[in-house]
C-alpha cells in the first residue's frame, strides 16, 4: 500500500467505530503517554501517533512498531480529557494496516490465524473444547442437551484450552454446582468470543467470530451469560449488542457478589493476606469494583490490604489486547514487564495472595513471579478459586 | 378597523446568514399570493437604518397597516421593528416577526427544506398579522432600591457603586462574613499587590455605608414580582451571636470549652482548624462570631458550662436564637454568587486526599497568607520546607471527563504560585500545563518573569501522581508523571509537594438560584447573559443583572469590571424611574365567564380578584405579567390574552401547517 491507500484504509476503519472523530480535537496534552505502562518506551504514544496522522507520517508509526506497544489497558482512553477512543480506534486500526502490511509480530499473528481457522488462539481441536468437563466429580451439562437454563457459561478459550486457566474454569463451574446454579456450556459449539481479535486489529476476523456465536447463542433458551473472561465479558457485553446480541452479560465476580449470601453460609476461615488486582476490563473498562471486594472480605479470617495503584488506577498486567503473545517483542523496548511492576507491589503492602477476576492475570502473574524472585512469597488466584478454598477448607 | 388590510412583508437576508438557505427570489413570489399583502421587499439587512426607513415609507406611500418583517428571532429585533412602526406612525403592535433564520436557515440542511420552512413562517405571519390590534402599553414604577445576591468581590463592587450613587442596596451573604474567595488568596496577579490590602477597605466600607444593609450568614429565599417591583424574602441563619451587641472582641472564642481549634476551618479549606465558636478569619465583616451547631457542645448535647456566654460583656450570645425572615422590596437584583472549586479528589490520578502532600491551590493560597495556619510559610505535613514542588495545571478544566471549558484564570494563579512558592521556600518548581494563557494586561511579562526567575514550565498534562519509586531518587518522593511534548518523552519528576490547579465550578446551588429568579444557564452550568457580547450582564429576566464568576469564570479586573457595569445597568433602570410593560396581558371576556373562579387559583402574580356582583372574574393589569395561565385553565373561553388570542394563534397554526 502507498501512503494515501494507508490512510484511506485507516480513516475507512476509524470511521466505523464511535467517537472516533474525537482524534480531531486531540489537545496534544500527553496525558495518554504519561499514562501508558509502555510510555515511556514506546517512540510514538498514542499523542504522538496522531500528532503523526494529522503530519501523514502513518507509515513511520507503522515502522516503529509502537503500534504493538499496547496493552489495550484503557488508562489512557480513561483519563483522555477529549474522550478520543485510543484503546478501541486509533490504536487497532494501526495494527490492522500492520496486518495488512504483512509485518506483524510473530507469535501474534500464528495466535490469530489459530483464531481463524481453530476458533481458538492455541491451535487447538474445537472438539477438545470442553475436555476440562470429564477431569470434574459433578455433571456439566450441555446446553443442547439440556435445554432452558438460567446460565450459560461461557469459558472462552484460555478457561477451555490453557493449563493453568482450565483450573479457574473447573473451580468456577464447581462454585455454581455447589451455589445450585442451573447452568449449562455450549460445548464443542463454542468459539472464540474475540476480544483480543479486535484489539489486535483483526477488526474482520473479530466480525466473522462474533456473527457465527450470536447464531450459536440463539440456536438455544438462557437468561444470561457468565465468563470469568474479562475480555470475553467485555466483547459480549459492549460490543455484540452492536450486532443485535440482547442478552445480559454477567462477570463471574457480579454472580459470586449476587450469591454472596449463599456462600457465606459455606465459608470456613482461610489464614490468607489478599491483595485484589483490578483487572482493566473488569475495573476501569466496566467499572467493576466494589463487588469482588466485598466477597473477598465475607470470607473469615481473610485480612484484606490495598496495592498503592487501585481500581481506575490500577496497572495493567500486560496480558490483554493481545500482550499475552507480544512478550518476546515488548521485550526488545522494556525492561521491567507490567506483571513483574506489578507482583512486587502486590508483595510491598504485604500480600501473600494476589487474588484477580482475569483469567489472563493468572499465567502473566505467576510467570512475573518467577522472574521476580517472589514465588513462594506471593500466589496468584482467580477469585472462584479463593472462594472455592473457603468452601472447601 | 374599518379600513382596508394592506400589509406589508419584509425579507432579510441577514448578509449570507439566512439568504444562502433560503431562496429570497422563490420566497418574495411567494409572499406576493399571499392575502392582504400589498408591498413585498427583501433587503440585505433589515434591522440596519435604510432597512427600517423601508417600512416608513411604504406606511406613507403605500398605505401599508400591517408590517410582517422575516429576518431573525422576535429576542434580538421584535422591539427594533415595533419602534420603527411607531415611528411611521403604526401602532407597534400591528406587527408581527417570522423567524426564518435561528429557526429556519441556521438549523436547516437543504436549500429546498429551508426555503418551504420559509413560507410556512411567513404565511403564519400574514396570517397573524391581519387579525393584530392596536394595543397601548401600560407603564410601571422602579423601585429604586437594589438587591445584591453574594458578598464577594463582585458584590461589594456593585453594592459600593449604587450605595455612593445614593441608592439603598440590600447586600445578602450565605457566609458569616463577606469577601467570598477572594479573602482566601494571599497575593494577585499579575500586581501581586495583596488581596487583603486592596479587599478589606473595601469590605469595610460596605459595612460602614449608611446606603447598604448586610446581611450576612442570610440566603435569599423567595422571590416574586417583576422588574420594578421584587419581593424579596431573606432566611436569616442563626449565628447565635447578636450581631447589634457584639463587638470583635474574641473573648467568646478564646473562652470556649475546647482550648484548642480542632475542627477543620471551611475558610482555611481544612488545612486548619477552628473551635466551634469562631470568626474565620481576622477581617471578617461583620468581625462578629458564628457558633456552629454541628460541633458546640451546647447546641448538641446541652452539656457545656458556657464559658462564651460568661466571657460575654455586651451579653450578645443567645442559644435560643432561630432562623428568622426578612421581606424587603426592591426594583432590581444583582446575581453575584460566584463559583465553587473543582473538587480535586474527582480526579483519582492526582492522589488528593490519598497523599499528605497533594493540595489544591486554595489549600496554598491559605498557607502563603499570613493570617493562615502556617502563618505565611509554605510547608509540608512534616513540617518541613518543600525543596521540590509540582503545580498541576487543568485539573477539571479542559477535559470532557469533568468540564469541557477553560477555567480560564489557573494559568494566571499557578504562574502566581510558583513564584510566590520560590519566593517563599526556594524550591525548584514545574509547572505542567497544556497551553499558558496569559492573555490580558502584563499577564504575559508575568509570564516571563516567572521563567526569568527559574520557574520550569512542562507542556504536558499530568497522567499521574504516585508514590512508587522506580529509582533511588524517587524513593520517599511523590513522582509526578508526564509526558513532556515538547521533547517527546515521558518524564517521570520526583517532587516533595504537589498543587493541583482546581478549575472553576458554578454554585453547588445554583439551580436553586436561577429558578427561583427564572434565569436560564449555559450547558455548563453557568448563568446566561442576555446577549454574550452585547448584553453581557443582563439576563433573560427583566430587572436582574448578573455579576462575576456566576456568569462564567473570570479573573477579578474583569469580575470588578462586570460588577460596576451590573450596577451601572441597574441605575439606568432607577434613573428612568418606570418603564413599559409589554401590552400582551389577559382580559375577561366577561358574558363568557362563569364565574368558577379557577383563574384566581392559578395566577402566579394574584391578579385575578372575583367580583360578587356581576359574579366574574376580574384581572388587574397593574399586576399581569401575561403568563397566560389563566388563559389556559379557562374552561369557557372567557380569559384571553392580548397578542395570543384564540384567533391569532389559529390563524398562526393554520399558516404553519397549510
Amino acid at each position: 500500500m502507498d501512503i494515501s491507500e494507508m490512510f484511506e484504509t485507516y480513516f475507512e476503519r476509524l470511521s466505523e467505530v464511535a467517537e472516533s472523530e474525537k482524534y480531531k480535537q486531540c489537545l496534544q496534552c500527553g496525558t495518554c503517554g504519561g499514562s501508558c505502562p509502555y510510555g515511556i518506551a514506546s517512540p510514538f504514544t498514542p499523542r504522538k501517533m496522531i500528532l503523526a496522522l494529522r503530519a501523514k507520517l502513518i507509515d513511520e508509526v507503522l515502522e516503529s512498531g509502537a503500534q504493538w506497544l499496547c496493552t489495550s489497558c484503557y488508562t489512557c482512553s480513561y483519563r483522555c480529557p477529549s474522550q478520543i477512543p485510543l484503546t478501541d480506534a486509533i490504536i487497532p486500526a494501526l495494527r490492522e494496516l500492520s496486518l495488512l502490511e504483512g509485518n506483524p509480530p510473530e507469535e501474534l499473528a500464528a495466535a490469530l490465524m489459530n483464531t481463524a481457522r481453530y476458533g481458538n488462539p492455541f491451535r487447538e481441536s474445537p472438539r477438545k473444547r470442553d475436555s476440562w468437563v470429564k477431569e470434574v466429580e459433578f455433571e456439566v451439562p450441555l446446553i443442547s442437551k439440556k435445554g432452558d437454563v438460567d446460565v450459560l457459561f461461557i469459558p472462552e478459550c484460555f478457561g477451555a484450552y490453557h493449563r493453568r486457566c482450565r483450573e479457574i474454569t473447573k473451580a468456577l463451574a464447581e462454585l455454581m454446582y455447589l451455589i445450585g446454579i442451573d447452568f449449562a456450556i455450549l460445548g464443542n459449539e463454542e468459539r472464540c468470543i474475540g476480544d483480543l481479535t479486535r484489539l489486535s486489529g483483526e477488526f474482520g476476523l473479530f466480525e466473522d467470530l462474533m456473527e457465527k456465536n450470536i447464531k450459536t447463542f440463539e440456536k438455544y433458551s438462557f437468561n444470561r451469560i457468565v465468563t470469568h473472561d474479562a475480555h470475553a465479558f467485555n466483547a459480549l457485553r459492549r460490543e455484540y449488542p452492536k450486532a443485535g446480541f440482547e442478552k445480559d452479560v454477567l462477570h463471574h465476580t457480579q454472580l459470586l457478589y449476587e450469591n454472596l449470601d449463599k456462600l457465606k453460609d459455606m465459608f470456613n476461615e482461610l489464614d490468607y493476606t489478599v491483595t485484589y488486582h483490578d483487572s482493566c476490563y473488569v475495573g476501569r473498562r466496566n467499572g467493576i469494583f466494589e463487588e469482588p471486594r466485598e466477597v473477598i472480605k465475607a470470607i473469615p479470617g481473610v485480612k484484606f490490604v490495598e496495592m498503592k495503584r487501585t481500581r481506575e488506577n490500577a496497572l495493567c498486567c500486560g496480558g490483554g489486547g493481545g500482550g499475552v503473545w507480544l512478550d518476546s517483542f515488548i521485550r526488545n523496548y522494556l525492561k521491567e514487564r507490567p506483571a513483574e511492576d506489578r507482583v512486587k507491589e502486590a508483595a510491598s503492602v504485604g500480600a501473600n495472595v494476589i487474588v484477580t477476576p482475569c483469567i489472563l492475570d493468572v499465567p502473566m502473574f505467576e510467570d512475573a513471579l518467577k522472574m521476580t524472585g517472589l514465588e513462594g512469597e506471593l500466589v496468584v488466584k482467580d477469585i472462584s478459586e479463593l472462594v472455592l478454598e473457603a468452601i472447601k477448607g | 378597523m374599518d379600513e382596508e388590510t394592506r400589509i406589508g412583508v419584509y425579507i432579510c437576508h441577514c448578509g449570507r446568514n439566512i439568504a444562502e438557505k433560503v431562496r429570497i427570489d422563490e420566497l418574495l413570489d411567494f409572499a406576493k399570493t399571499l392575502p392582504n399583502v400589498t408591498v413585498v421587499r427583501d433587503y440585505k439587512y433589515m434591522c440596519s437604518d435604510p432597512g427600517q426607513k423601508l417600512i416608513a415609507e411604504d406606511v406613507e406611500e403605500k398605505g401599508i397597516n400591517r408590517v410582517v418583517v422575516a429576518a431573525c428571532s422576535p429576542t434580538l429585533h421584535e422591539n427594533t421593528f415595533r419602534n420603527a412602526c411607531r415611528r411611521a406612525g403604526l401602532n407597534p403592535f400591528l406587527f408581527q416577526m417570522a423567524n426564518i433564520r435561528e429557526l429556519d436557515a441556521w438549523v436547516t440542511e437543504s436549500v429546498e427544506d429551508a426555503t418551504e420552512k420559509a413560507k410556512a413562517f411567513l404565511r403564519a405571519a400574514v396570517n397573524r398579522v391581519a387579525l393584530h390590534e392596536e394595543l397601548e402599553v401600560g407603564k410601571t414604577k422602579i423601585n429604586p432600591n437594589v438587591l445584591i445576591v453574594g458578598g464577594g468581590i463582585a458584590g461589594i463592587s456593585a453594592a459600593l457603586v449604587l450605595a455612593e450613587a445614593g441608592v439603598k442596596v440590600y447586600l445578602v451573604e450565605k457566609e458569616p462574613t463577606i469577601g467570598g474567595n477572594m479573602a482566601k488568596f494571599d497575593k494577585t496577579f499579575p500586581t501581586l499587590d495583596c488581596a487583603a490590602c486592596i479587599l478589606t477597605p473595601k469590605m469595610t466600607a460596605v459595612k460602614a455605608h449608611s446606603n447598604i444593609e448586610l446581611l450576612t450568614y442570610s440566603e435569599v429565599e423567595q422571590v416574586e414580582g417583576y422588574v420594578g417591583n421584587f419581593r424579596v424574602r431573606i432566611k436569616k441563619k442563626p449565628r447565635y451571636v447578636k450581631e447589634d451587641l457584639c463587638i470583635g472582641c474574641y473573648e467568646c472564642v478564646e473562652d470556649c470549652l475546647f482550648a484548642e481549634p480542632m475542627f477543620p476551618s471551611e475558610f482555611e479549606m481544612e488545612i486548619g482548624k477552628r473551635k466551634p465558636i469562631y470568626i474565620p478569619f481576622p477581617q471578617a465583616v461583620p468581625l462578629v462570631p458564628v457558633i456552629d451547631p454541628n460541633t458546640c457542645m451546647w447546641l448538641t448535647a446541652k452539656k457545656c458550662p458556657q464559658y462564651c456566654r460568661e466571657a460575654c460583656e455586651p451579653d450578645a450570645i443567645d442559644f435560643n436564637m432561630g432562623e428568622e425572615y426578612a421581606d424587603v422590596e426592591v426594583g432590581t437584583i444583582i446575581v453575584a454568587t460566584g463559583y465553587k472549586p473543582f473538587d480535586a479528589a474527582r480526579i483519582p490520578q492526582y492522589g488528593f486526599g490519598k497523599y499528605e502532600n497533594v493540595y489544591t491551590s486554595l489549600q496554598v493560597e491559605r498557607m502563603l497568607n499570613s493570617t493562615g495556619p502556617t502563618g505565611g510559610e509554605v510547608l509540608l505535613a512534616n513540617g518541613k520546607k518543600p525543596e521540590r514542588v509540582a503545580i498541576v495545571h487543568c485539573v477539571g478544566s479542559r477535559d470532557e471527563n469533568y468540564n469541557r471549558y477553560c477555567s480560564k484564570v489557573c494559568c494566571m494563579y499557578s504562574i502566581k504560585l510558583a513564584r510566590l512558592i520560590k519566593e517563599r521556600t526556594g524550591a525548584e518548581v514545574y509547572n505542567f500545563y497544556i497551553d499558558i494563557r496569559a492573555a490580558g494586561k502584563a499577564y504575559e511579562e508575568f509570564y516571563k518573569k516567572a521563567m526569568e526567575e527559574g520557574v520550569y514550565f512542562i507542556r504536558g498534562k499530568v497522567a499521574e501522581v504516585t508514590d512508587i519509586a522506580k529509582s533511588e531518587e524517587e524513593k520517599g518522593k511523590l513522582v509526578v508523571v508526564a509526558e513532556d511534548t515538547l521533547l517527546g518523552r515521558v518524564r517521570r519528576i520526583p517532587v516533595d509537594m504537589v498543587v493541583l490547579s482546581v478549575g472553576l465550578e458554578p454554585q453547588e446551588d445554583v439551580d436553586r438560584i436561577r429558578n427561583m429568579l427564572k434565569l436560564s444557564c449555559s450547558a455548563d452550568g453557568w448563568l446566561l447573559e442576555r446577549h454574550p457580547k452585547l448584553a453581557p450582564v443582563s439576563t433573560a429576566a427583566e430587572g436582574i443583572f448578573i455579576a462575576g464568576c456566576c456568569q462564567g469564570p473570570k479573573d477579578i479586573p474583569e469580575t470588578v469590571a462586570q460588577a460596576e457595569a451590573a450596577a451601572g445597568e441597574a441605575l439606568s433602570l432607577i434613573e428612568r424611574g418606570e418603564i413599559e410593560l409589554e401590552p400582551n396581558i389577559s382580559f375577561i371576556r366577561r358574558e363568557r365567564c362563569s364565574g368558577c373562579r379557577i383563574c384566581i387559583g392559578v395566577c402566579p402574580y394574584g391578579a385575578i380578584s372575583f367580583d360578587e356582583e356581576e359574579k366574574v372574574a376580574v384581572i388587574n393589569p397593574a399586576l399581569c405579567r401575561g403568563c397566560g395561565t389563566c388563559v389556559a385553565a379557562c374552561p369557557s373561553k372567557a380569559a384571553q390574552q392580548h397578542l395570543f388570542m384564540d384567533e391569532e394563534i389559529y390563524a398562526e397554526i393554520e399558516g404553519v401547517l397549510l
